[in-house]
């Protein structure tokens, strides 16, 4: 692909994942400063904004710790059955967080408060780290930990002075991710009771239909992504870029010794805790209520169009992705890394606030498109973007721009060059990032109701309609219908992480 | 290579789904912030009975009414269907909806209806306190809700600020005491450690299960709660408490509807209206979502006062739209964001 | 065939080409021979349309590829590459690989199996580069680059990953097939070795300029500068002077010089190893054997103290200690003192 068509497509991307800063921008313009000071500048702002910046560095904390042990006794030691803990260890990404927290708080009495939401957050999110650290650690070059022992480090020194840091930019890249995610989270700590700045702007939504308020607090969560992405940015190394080519050894594997009960342990217990507390919340669920869901027809249906809504998104917003991230990968400079962080900037937006956002575009710019699966799909798109784009650029690693250049020279245009040799490299890649959208498009709920089209019911807004009437037991198989299909790319994704 | 086409298909099929209509072509969007499993039924009744086709989209009241201020006249809309006053307050407020005919209007009490035409109520739902019947006795039950602020329900009491039938309540509670008595009332929730829930339904199933002992919510949750463990409410540990003598704590607010400008003339809207407020649909809100009917003529729900019993406070719902400095009182007593 | 006239290139503040000449005849097999980050490179990157040149002109078999205002991209340059790890499309076979820049008759015209024959590997079509050594990848990676018989190829270092034995190999099999396919290319490399025994002319480069084009042997042994007879081959330069039009005095007596003195009084001259030839006699002392098989370097001291170097061939190496007389073969190159 020529630098100028990459950056052009790089922009329209970016575009779409700016759509709600235009948004922000146009809505707190009209609020005039004063009110801009009023709402913001307040002690409970201030409370909010600490205990979100808590929360978030508690989880981020608790899911690199998570992620990385997980990743490791996965990848790099004589663990039993390590193909089957390695998709275990992935699956809770399938959970959705209001499930979860729905889950726990109807377990364990009195669950609720920072901690619990804490505890959720951190159960659902950790497989944004363990996949990407567990595909690192797997791919490193196991020469590096050689040499390091061979000059007289131990094993736990060789881990964290070599090791880890080979995972570092994968390790990175998870924890912003988290950190994002937890910021943006509604469903946990609704549930929950945890008064984060998230709940501050669905609140003042629902306070008085406050449009403006909740949207010059949603401001503040850009100020704080823009600070995590500095922090981020700061803390990658500037390694190789592309994988060498020579022969792959199998690294050698710890051997765990008598940590092998509790590290098998450890892995069983956060098993349970993220997968088996809601599949018997479920269950009790189902079994305690009188309410029952639609007819097979109906599951069907909402089952139908989560498939296709959520695969159009995933489509979308690979396609999208794909320029952002091949001119990360191809054209490194400050205007790349500036694409690739402005990509980020809306992730930690609520979903609510992408969904109006969306809503404005699509009165405004895009009326033909306004509540059908295109503006859906796009605001999947806006909301997913990072995660797409952090697989193309990794993915871009199996196609060396080298292999460009000799395709180019042997009298191939720059299109065909990208159809027969880039993109068919990048193709596993692709394909986990957009397994990872689809199944956080199968997950979303608040852009699903304000975007879908009029009449369109979905498994999460079933859920979400079920549970809003206490219809727990009607609710129950699209919650279990849900899971079960974010499951399926999760299996795939860690099926696919260091068990080559 | 299937998938791609399913969602082309799924595209066929729902992209005609918003053109804007033509009046009378018997085709009506109503957007709901009532739940679908409490208006669906009726709307289905409507469409058989009409042949006027009904696409609703469904979410929270809050979202319907922000979706609605954003898309201003470009909406899709024929009706707004509410959970409360409120938003149907700040929707007319923004200039989006058209007055209803003096007949319609006509059906409904003075009280229950917009004092600019702007919108009606079809169904009515009180304030109560709900208690479980084994941690507090009948005679413990408090005469006024102003009296939950005593020491005697500390951390004992749930409320959910965001919802917006508490802040009708609130809006109530400024109407008939002021606001300086109304802070006074918040400012002890907060230091009484009441408990702040999300919404209703999970103080209900609190309550009810022994976790908490009383809460601030609407009158038929409990019979939600009783229908979803295929049980009545006689069974239930969840009892229901309303507040006697015209105490705020009893005020009776309404799910109603608006007509949006652009359906102003539109023959199937007026008939779905009417159709809210005839026999039919207000048999359904009494029989089936346990609310009270607002047109003479149909019981309430079994096991409840009627609306004549209740002696509701003294409340025009018109008073209830000026909801901003309710929620900056609520928000300034720590209760919600 | 290839004319590149005042080239011009700079990354930022490094000027990486500066007004680079560069003449390529039809046929002809030219290396560009420099230390690592001399530019040889980007001239290279230049040719093929990778980079854009920021002053002068490429031309190809007449046709300007690069000028100001002109910019023909890569595809359509008809130069192709051979990049220093072969760099095979991993996803196709060898076949398909050397099939990439050929049209769907010449592929069927039987060429992939020609060139595959050319570089050696023929039978080896249907294997996957993975299945291949890093000399096989590299000879697909040449064989690719054929087969569109293409004006121009561009090797850069292609042999710079490999082993020294399976290098010479290389290094003979696809001069052979260059030549067998009449192809036009330039080699790019630091390994002087390489150059002289590949290239027909080679072009030195030193920070960005072309400093010396010629033939291969007479780059050798007739250096521009000093500098450039120690980049290409051993070299040393003995402190001279001149003694008339035609000869100089050194510590290894008269000898007769190659082309003009040039300035006056106090030069150094330029003397290869294998210039020297052991008799008998105590001009030197041998101080070290450095042995290479077919051949011996000596360690040399002259009485001053002036340290020499002799190649030695056969078994006549005097033992290390040995006084030795030298004899001078040849004439040499005088450089005024810079």
């Amino acid at each position: 692909m020529p630098r100028p068509a990459l950056f052009v497509a790089a922009t329209g991307a970016l575009a779409v994942a700016l759509l709600p800063l235009v948004y922000l921008l146009i809505r707190t313009g009209e609020a005039g400063l004063g009110r801009i000071a009023d709402e913001v500048l307040t002690r409970r702002v201030a409370e909010l904004a600490g205990r979100s910046i808590a929360l978030m560095v508690v989880v981020t904390v608790a899911c690199t710790v998570v992620g990385v042990a997980a990743a490791f006794l996965v990848t790099r030691t004589d663990l039993p059955m390590r193909g089957a803990f390695g998709v275990l260890a992935a699956l809770p990404l399938a959970v959705p967080t209001y499930v979860a927290g729905f889950a726990w708080i109807a377990t364990v009495d009195g669950f609720e408060g920072f901690w619990a939401a804490a505890l959720v957050l951190t159960l659902c999110s950790y497989p944004y780290v363990y996949l990407p650290v567990a595909a690192a650690l797997a791919a490193a070059d196991p020469a590096q930990e050689e040499v390091a022992r061979s000059l007289g480090r131990g094993p736990w020194r060789t881990l964290t002075t070599v090791t880890l840091q080979q995972a570092r930019p994968a390790i990175a890249g998870g924890a912003l991710l988290v950190a994002l995610y937890t910021l943006s989270d509604f469903g946990a700590v609704s549930i929950l009771r945890t008064d984060t700045f998230t709940r501050a702007i669905f609140t003042a939504f629902n306070l008085g239909f406050d449009r403006t308020g909740a949207l010059v607090l949603s401001t503040v969560l850009v100020l704080l992504t823009m600070v995590l992405l500095g922090l981020e940015l700061v803390s990658r190394t500037r390694g190789a870029r592309y994988a060498g080519g020579g022969p792959r050894r199998p690294a050698t594997r710890f051997h765990l010794g008598r940590l092998r009960i509790p590290a098998v342990s450890a892995l069983v217990a956060v098993g349970l805790f993220a997968l088996g507390v809601p599949a018997a919340s479920l269950v009790r669920w189902s079994i305690a209520g009188a309410s029952r869901p639609g007819t097979l027809a109906e599951i069907g249906a909402a089952a139908g169009n989560t498939l296709s809504v959520s695969l159009g998104g995933a489509l979308l917003t690979l396609l999208l992705a794909l320029p952002v991230g091949l001119l990360t990968a191809r054209a490194p400079g400050p205007i790349a890394t500036l694409v690739d962080r402005l990509s980020y900037l809306a992730h930690a937006l609520p979903g609510i606030v992408i969904g109006l956002s969306l809503v404005f575009f699509g009165i405004a710019v895009a009326y033909p498109l306004y509540q059908t699966v295109w503006l859906l799909a796009l605001g999947y798109a806006t909301l997913f973007l990072p995660l797409a784009v952090a697989a193309v650029t990794g993915a871009a690693v199996q196609a060396p721009p080298v292999l460009d250049e000799v395709a180019r020279s042997l009298g191939r245009s720059p299109f065909v060059v990208l159809t027969s040799v880039t993109l068919p490299l990048m193709v596993r890649g692709i394909g986990a990032g957009a397994a990872l959208v689809f199944l956080t498009c199968v997950k979303e709920l608040p852009a699903t109701l304000l975007l879908r089209p009029t009449g369109m019911d979905t498994l999460a807004t079933e859920l979400w309609t079920h549970t809003s009437t206490a219809s727990y037991a009607a609710a129950a198989p699209y919650a279990a219908l849900l899971v079960g299909v974010a499951a399926i790319p999760t299996w795939l994704l860690g099926r696919r992480t260091g068990l080559t | 290579m299937l998938l791609p086409l399913a969602f082309v298909a799924v595209l066929g099929t729902t992209a005609c789904g918003d053109d804007l209509g033509e009046p009378g072509d018997k085709k009506l969007t109503v957007y709901s912030g009532r739940s679908e499993g409490l208006v669906k039924p009726i709307l289905d009744r409507f469409q058989q009975e009409t042949g006027i086709e009904v696409e609703v989209r469904y979410a929270t009241t809050a979202a319907m009414a922000t979706q609605l201020l954003e898309e201003r006249d470009k909406t899709p809309a024929d009706i707004f269907f509410s959970q409360d006053a409120g938003a149907l307050g700040a929707v007319a407020k923004a200039g989006l909806v058209a007055e209803l005919p003096a007949e319609v209007l006509a059906k409904v009490p003075d009280t229950y209806r917009s004092a600019q035409n702007l919108w009606v109520g079809v169904s009515g739902r009180s304030r109560v306190l709900a208690y479980n019947k084994d941690k507090v006795t009948v005679d413990q039950l408090p005469a006024s809700v102003l009296e939950v602020t005593d020491p005697e329900w500390k951390g004992r009491l749930g409320v959910a600020p965001t919802n917006g039938s508490f802040q009708a309540f609130v809006t109530a509670l400024r109407v008939q005491h002021g606001d300086a008595k109304t802070k006074e009332f918040l400012d002890g929730l907060k230091s009484n450690a009441a408990k702040i829930y999300e919404n209703n339904v999970q103080i209900v199933a609190d309550i009810n299960d022994g976790k908490l002992d009383v809460g601030l919510v609407n009158h038929y949750y409990v019979y939600e709660l009783a229908k979803e463990k295929g049980s009545t409410p006689e069974d239930l540990a969840a009892k229901l408490h309303f507040f006697p003598n015209g105490d705020t704590g009893a005020l009776v607010n309404v799910a109603g509807v608006a007509v949006l400008e652009k359906a102003a003339t539109d023959p199937d809207a007026r008939a779905l209206v009417d159709f809210l407020l005839g026999a039919e649909a207000q048999r359904h809100w009494a029989e089936e979502t346990f609310e009270y009917p607002l047109v003479d003529g149909v019981s309430p729900p079994p096991g409840v006062p009627t609306l004549g019993e209740i002696v509701a406070p003294k409340i025009d719902l018109n008073d209830l739209d000026t909801l901003d400095v309710t929620t900056t009182m609520i928000k300034e007593a720590g209760l919600a964001g | 065939m290839l004319d590149a006239q005042g080239l011009r290139k700079s990354y930022g503040p490094v000027l990486a080409l500066d007004a680079v000449d560069l003449t390529v005849e039809k046929g002809d097999l030219t290396a560009v021979l420099g230390p690592s980050g001399c530019g040889k490179t980007t001239l290279l990157r230049c040719v093929a349309g990778f980079e854009r040149v920021d002053a002068g002109t490429v031309t190809l078999d007449g046709r300007a590829v690069a000028a100001a205002g002109t910019h023909v991209p890569p595809h359509r340059r008809h130069v192709t590459v051979v990049p220093q790890e072969g760099a095979l499309f991993p996803h196709f076979s060898v076949r398909d690989n050397v099939g990439y820049g050929l049209d769907r008759s010449a592929r069927r015209g039987g060429r992939v199996d020609e060139v595959l024959a050319l570089v050696g590997l023929d039978g080896y079509a249907d294997r996957m580069p993975h299945q291949l050594s890093g000399g096989q990848q590299q000879r697909v990676a040449v064989a690719r680059a054929l087969a569109p018989r293409p004006p121009l190829v561009l090797l850069d270092e292609p042999f710079s990953a490999l082993d020294a034995t399976l290098r010479t190999d290389l290094r003979r099999d696809i001069r052979a097939a260059l030549r067998a396919d009449g192809a036009t290319a330039i080699l790019v490399t630091h390994d002087q070795g390489e150059a002289l025994s590949m290239a027909d002319h080679i072009a030195v480069m030193r920070a960005g300029r072309i400093v010396q084009h010629g033939q291969s042997n007479q780059v050798y042994e007739d250096p521009a500068d000093p500098w450039i007879a120690e980049f290409v081959g051993e070299a040393m330069l003995l402190p001279a002077t001149i003694a008339n039009a035609t000869t100089v005095d050194t510590a290894l007596g008269r000898l007769p010089l190659r082309g003009a003195a040039g300035a006056a009084g106090r030069v150094r001259v330029l003397l290869r190893p294998e210039q020297l030839s052991p008799t008998d006699g105590d001009l030197a002392e041998v101080t070290r054997h450095e042995y290479h098989g077919h051949d011996t370097l000596l360690g040399l001291r002259l009485a001053d103290g002036t340290p020499l170097l002799a190649r030695v061939m056969g078994q006549r190496t005097p033992p290390v200690g040995a006084s030795i007389g030298l004899d001078v073969l040849g004439a040499v190159r005088a450089y005024g003192d810079a």
